[in-house]
């Protein structure tokens, strides 16, 4: 093998798995900068790629298997799944004021189980064969044409999914709503002192459902990225521990999106390269599997560094309750 | 005369005394309800399928059994799988308790149940010392894990769950590796079966004309039951992690060790989850799948918060949950059902439970109304 | 039909929480211009009745009117476009955002750039609030953050919020406590200028003197009924009377012994701590205390006592300096060291440091002695220790429980809440009192028990730190007066050679 495709894998398999992971990390911040725990990013991201996934599915005989608005289709349910689910953190932690850890652990349990349960009575129906998987392919990579001729950075271009794309707009995007914008101002102001808002005239629980139900369209959008790209079906294993890994890097990033962008571009390159770096020596891959530990290793440590100023949002986990001072 | 019953159910449901056992009967109903309402619009009989998950779990007798079982066979090896559950979810109890959310509760058993396979599981000890050898070696790893995270914590200020996260992923790609170098078992692709003396189960045993395998695992269980209620009610340290878990500034001020007591808090709470995985993976199983993270580490989770935190209501919680996983794959076969049903039993059972203080409060506010119209 | 007479108008507004009746059938009218005031003790309703006003809650009973018409207040934006604004006594601000965001904050002018994304604009913002602060002296900076700032700025920016949304009926609700004597003055001048720009402001206090300077008239509320509506020419003796609803005498207590000064209990010596903020909360402090002394800090809100207190507790290390208790250096020593060594600590925020609310009132009474006997033997807890010795307390210390031992703090009211830490507090033989703001937010009965036990304390020959915020409060109690301002204490006066106004104007950092 060439060091040239190794230092070309490296970037292109880093980014198809930070790009997910900080989509996913994004929708936490929206969530806990309004003050809601979001511990459910696993089940959610596993709903919305379930229901991207069925679309693909349903969608299919009417458009045949090349057509390009199949992974629009995908992701429009993506989105629209990982939101209607999420509506039942709202429900739970604004309508009922449930205990918030709960509620999250709840979504998890819930997607996890209506998701496998679903997709093998789906399977069932269409194609009366017992499977717990939908085949939906991969997307098609791209490679940009000038970007991707600057030296050593010209990597990361080469070999792009389309969605990689979409989730840097929406880090762009994102970070201009939370500062700058009208909805953003008062997200954050929900997050720190929520009576400060209710006294504003603005409205807390409204605010705060509208959070959530971003978190679960993002997070159901890097559902149905994880299953579209690297997997190429839906199946339970999507609930490998993503949405999880999203929650740390968010509290790494100390519940900041540039900051949340620099750890998971951090996991995706340390894993990639650990995993290169493997395949160029030609070891076996149990010893692909030891040098993966690599980057939750480098965490670890580095969290040890960077850990003594994090400062998570200041109401995160209170239920509002207008009548308590 | 009904509202006269409708008004002693709502007492029922809110009373002081009376709320802590209403509420979750009124939860599992519910979730039975629902789950039976599924079941209908699937096609299959709801009782049957009940009936199935009851039998699964040994806990009622099927119609016919293979040689040599009975239901004793089923309820053994339910109680099997009941054991660790309940040391998982006694576990995320006593952490939550200071406050920790111990979300790492299934790397401490693989890391436990991995070191006591490879240091006990392949020796040829006699049971009589390879047996507490294991117990020991899963408290201990589990423990020194558990306290990792607690320092970590006290020292620098790292959120559990994210270091609990990190360490779980180390764990599984570690054992997973000198489990694939060293003690794989070519055929399973699992690690080889440990020594019948280092089991935590005592397999093969007559009884009345029938096998069965003697789980010793629920003897871990609920000894440990006693062992945290009492930590929690009657030790000083058990009294500091509840002013800790409650308030921590309030825990500074009166001088209470703060950092010592997450500490002390997640080494118990990981010794507990390190018992867990040597009565799963020494005593419900005998080997070791390589680089999966026991799904029971995040189900106790559930099964704790639907115990509401208490270590006695989470053995009812586990017992609860466990017929629903043990019983899954027999109701499937019975009634062609898919086998996930179980799962969304139990996810309604949780989703319910969620809404516990909310029901409570609903019928506070009935009665309220009521009582004052 | 209502009468235009009035711009704001309560008929028979009544208000029920569980367990109490906040507003009983209570029937007010405010007039357009005029500086209306509220007077009750804690607990009287007066809050309660203007947060209906500010839409906060709704009346059980009973209509308001506004500009003579009926008018449904269901939230504070409903509240706020009828041009009603309300400064609350714990400030509704966000930390971390700065002056400007705070104000626009439910308000936000919103542009877009480039036509297409739309974006809060901070800078036309902040020039409006420049402008308002210039108009009415209310000098601000808008690009500092709030937890930059001190209290009476955040005041400012509470008022310049009603301002920003054009508010004509302006509710204050106890404006006056965290203030200096020199600070208050300024606020009254600007509600006068805001009376002379013709707008209505309903002044909630339990401070006469205030009323007396600036009301125009005034309505005592006691028990959650309307006691009596008066112009503010009655009586000082009259509106004291009324509040409490028997004859008092309005001269503060004192004790009825002479202070006899023991050895020094207390000696801290060239003390500095940092602040949450990382910077110098405490510079270079030196005092001591002798035991049966009251040595009371004086001083504006955030000029380092909290910081102080929390140091010679044990709560935070020092930066710098040394504490003697009883001669021996206890610096180093953590808070349970402390405890032992003889140090009771009674917090400003009862609820987060004070107690833990989910515990019974028994367990509250043991958090800082459960590792002793009799609560415990070898880490074993005695149970049955607990439940005795919080009944002798509770009898001893008056705390009124409903279910007794077994009462869960959160469900007692405050003053009891305060009488159960105080009773843990005294019940050590400690010889060092730190009490931090005790009497704050308690009703007229209690802070008389409370003074009185402080006085009896010192008696008794222990040594008393007092933090109070309440000049009055200090110059009552105290037998020694230090300012502390910006984190240093300018000066140390035995309290019977000073006033009132040189103690204010040290408060002000003036005579440095």
């Amino acid at each position: 093998m060439d060091v040239m495709d190794v230092m070309d894998a490296i970037p292109a398999d880093g980014l198809s798995f930070a790009m997910p992971l900080l989509i996913m990390a994004i929708g936490g911040i929206y969530c806990e900068r309004g003050g809601v725990l979001m511990l459910a990013l696993e089940g959610l991201q596993g709903f919305g790629a379930f229901t991207g996934a069925l679309s693909v599915v349903l969608c299919l005989p009417l458009l045949g298997a090349g057509s390009p608005c199949l992974v629009y289709i995908a992701m429009a349910g993506a989105m629209i799944g990982g939101m209607s689910f999420s509506l039942l953190h709202a429900l739970l932690c604004v309508r009922f004021k449930a205990q918030q850890v709960i509620s999250g652990m709840v979504i998890n349990t819930l997607a996890m189980a209506l998701t496998t349960f679903l997709t093998s009575v789906v399977n069932e129906a269409l194609t009366s064969q017992v499977s717990n998987r939908f085949q939906i392919g991969a997307s098609e990579r791209f490679t940009l044409p000038i970007l991707s001729r600057i030296p050593i950075f010209g990597g990361f271009f080469r070999n792009m999914y389309p969605f990689e794309l979409v989730i840097l707009a929406v880090a762009f995007v994102s970070w201009h709503v939370l500062y700058k914008t009208r909805f953003g101002l008062r997200l954050r102001a929900c997050g720190e002192n929520p009576h400060s808002l209710d006294a504003a005239g603005g409205n807390v629980g409204r605010t705060r459902v509208i959070a959530i139900m971003i978190c679960g369209a993002l997070a159901g959008l890097g559902g149905i990225f994880v299953a579209y790209s690297v997997s190429a079906n839906f199946s339970p294993s999507i609930y490998m521990g993503y949405g999880y890994m999203a929650i740390a890097a968010m509290i790494f990033g100390n519940w900041k999106i540039s900051p949340t962008f620099a750890v998971c571009m951090f996991f995706g390159l340390t894993k990639s390269a650990g995993y290169q770096i493997c395949l160029w020596l030609g070891m076996t891959s149990n010893y692909t599997d030891l040098l993966l530990v690599i980057p939750y290793v480098v965490t670890l440590v580095l969290l040890v560094f960077f850990s003594k100023r994090n400062q998570p949002p200041r109401a995160l986990g209170d239920p509002f309750d207008k009548g308590k001072r | 005369m009904r509202t006269g019953i409708s008004e002693t159910l709502l007492r029922w449901l809110c009373g002081d005394r009376t709320s802590s056992a209403a509420v979750p009967i009124c939860v599992a109903l519910l979730s039975t309800l629902v789950s039976s309402a599924a079941l209908l619009a699937l096609g299959h009989d709801p009782v049957t399928a009940m009936a199935a998950f009851l039998r699964g779990s040994g806990l009622m007798p099927k119609p016919s059994y293979a040689g040599g079982q009975s239901m004793l066979t089923d309820f053994m090896s339910y109680l099997g799988i009941l054991a660790p559950m309940m040391l998982a979810s006694l576990s995320v109890i006593f952490c939550l308790k200071a406050g920790m959310f111990n979300i790492g509760v299934s790397g401490q058993m693989l890391a436990a149940g991995f070191l006591a396979t490879a240091l006990v599981g392949y020796a040829k000890l006699p049971s009589g010392a390879a047996r507490p050898l294991v117990v020991l070696i899963g408290a201990a790893v589990g423990g020194l894990m558990g306290a990792a995270v607690g320092y970590l914590k006290y020292l620098f200020n790292i959120h559990e769950v994210v270091s609990c996260i990190m360490i779980n992923h180390i764990t599984s790609y570690v054992t997973g590796f000198f489990i694939d170098t060293r003690y794989v078992d070519v055929i399973t692709r699992s690690s080889r079966a440990c020594s019948a003396s280092s089991r935590l189960t005592i397999a093969g045993v007559r009884m009345g004309g029938v096998r069965a395998a003697i789980p010793l695992g629920i003897l871990i269980a609920i000894t440990a039951v006693f062992v945290v209620r009492f930590l929690m009610e009657r030790t000083t340290a058990g009294f500091g992690i509840k002013i800790v878990g409650l308030n921590r500034d309030a825990a500074r001020y009166a001088g209470v060790p703060v950092g010592r007591s997450y500490v002390f808090a997640m080494s118990i709470g990981g010794a507990l989850a390190g018992l867990a995985g040597v009565t799963y993976y020494l005593g419900y199983y005998n080997s070791i799948v390589p680089k999966a993270l026991p799904s029971l580490g995040y189900d106790a989770i559930a099964v704790a918060l639907l115990g509401n935190l208490s270590p006695p209501a989470a053995v009812f919680s586990s017992m609860l949950v466990t017929i629903f996983q043990k019983g899954g794959v027999y109701m499937s076969s019975v009634t062609g059902a898919p086998r996930e049903i179980a799962s969304v039993v139990i996810a309604l059972l949780l989703l319910f439970s969620a809404c516990g203080a909310y029901i409570r409060e609903r019928a506070r506010s009935a009665l309220g109304k009521r009582g004052g119209g | 039909m209502a009468s235009s007479e009035y711009i704001v108008e309560f008929r028979g507004v009544t208000k029920k929480f569980p367990g109490i009746t906040a507003n009983d059938d209570i029937s007010i009218g405010i007039r357009r211009g005029e500086i209306f005031a509220l007077l009750g003790e804690n607990g009287a309703g007066k809050s309660t009745l203007m947060s209906m006003l500010y839409g906060m809650y709704e009346p059980d009973a009973g209509d308001i009117f506004i500009r003579g018409e009926r008018v449904a207040l269901s939230s504070p934006s409903a509240a706020t476009a009828l041009g009603i604004g309300m400064v609350h006594q714990h400030f509704r601000l966000v930390p971390s955002y700065t002056i400007a965001e705070n104000i626009v904050l439910g308000m936000e002018p919103v542009k877009k750039a480039a036509e297409l994304f739309p974006y809060v604009d901070i800078g036309a913002a902040s020039k409006r609030i420049r402008d308002l602060s210039k108009t009415y002296g209310l000098e601000v900076d808008p690009a500092l953050r709030i937890e930059q700032v001190g209290v009476s700025t955040q005041q400012r920016v509470e008022i310049l919020k009603m301002l920003y949304r054009d508010a004509e009926i302006l509710i204050f609700d106890e404006p006056t406590s965290v203030l200096t004597p020199r600070e208050i003055e300024f606020l009254m001048d600007v509600m006068r200028g805001l009376r002379e720009s013709g707008r209505t402001i309903v002044l909630i206090t339990h401070k006469l003197e205030e009323i007396k300077s600036i009301a125009d008239r005034v309505a005592v509320l006691r028990r959650g009924k309307l006691a009596a509506i008066l112009p503010a020419s009655a009586s000082a003796q009259e509106m004291a009377d009324l509040t409490v609803g028997r004859p008092v005498s309005l001269s503060p207590s004192s004790s009825s012994l002479r202070a006899r000064f023991r050895d020094v209990v207390l000696q801290v010596e060239n003390l500095s701590v940092r602040g949450e903020n990382g910077l110098d909360a405490v510079k270079g402090v030196s005092f001591s205390i002798r035991g049966g002394e009251i040595f009371a800090i004086a001083g504006v809100s955030g000029n380092g006592q909290i910081e102080l207190a929390d140091a010679i507790a044990g709560l935070v290390p020092p930066c710098g300096g040394r504490i003697l208790l009883n001669g021996r250096n206890v610096t180093s020593d953590g808070v349970g060291r402390r405890t032992e060594a003889g140090v009771s600590y009674i917090p400003e925020d009862r609820q987060r440091y004070g107690l833990v609310l989910d515990f019974t009132v028994a367990e509250n009474l043991a958090i800082k002695k459960y590792r002793r006997a009799p609560y415990s033997k070898s880490g074993i807890l005695n149970r049955s220790a607990f439940r005795t010795e919080a009944e002798a307390m509770i009898a001893r210390y008056d705390i009124r429980a409903s279910g007794g031992a077994g009462t869960i703090a959160r469900f007692m009211s405050g003053g009891n809440q305060q009488k159960t830490i105080i009773a843990r507090e005294l019940s050590t033989d400690s010889s060092l009192m730190i009490f931090v703001q005790p009497t704050r937010g308690l009703d007229v009965g209690a802070i008389e028990n409370i003074h009185r036990r402080m006085l009896g304390e010192r008696d008794k020959g222990r040594a008393i730190l007092l933090v109070s915020l309440e000049l009055d409060e200090v110059m009552g109690l105290a037998d020694t007066i230090g300012v502390l301002y910006g984190g240093r204490l300018l000066k140390i006066f035995p309290a019977d050679r000073t006033t009132v106004g040189e103690v204010g104007e040290y408060m002000m950092g003036a005579a440095s």
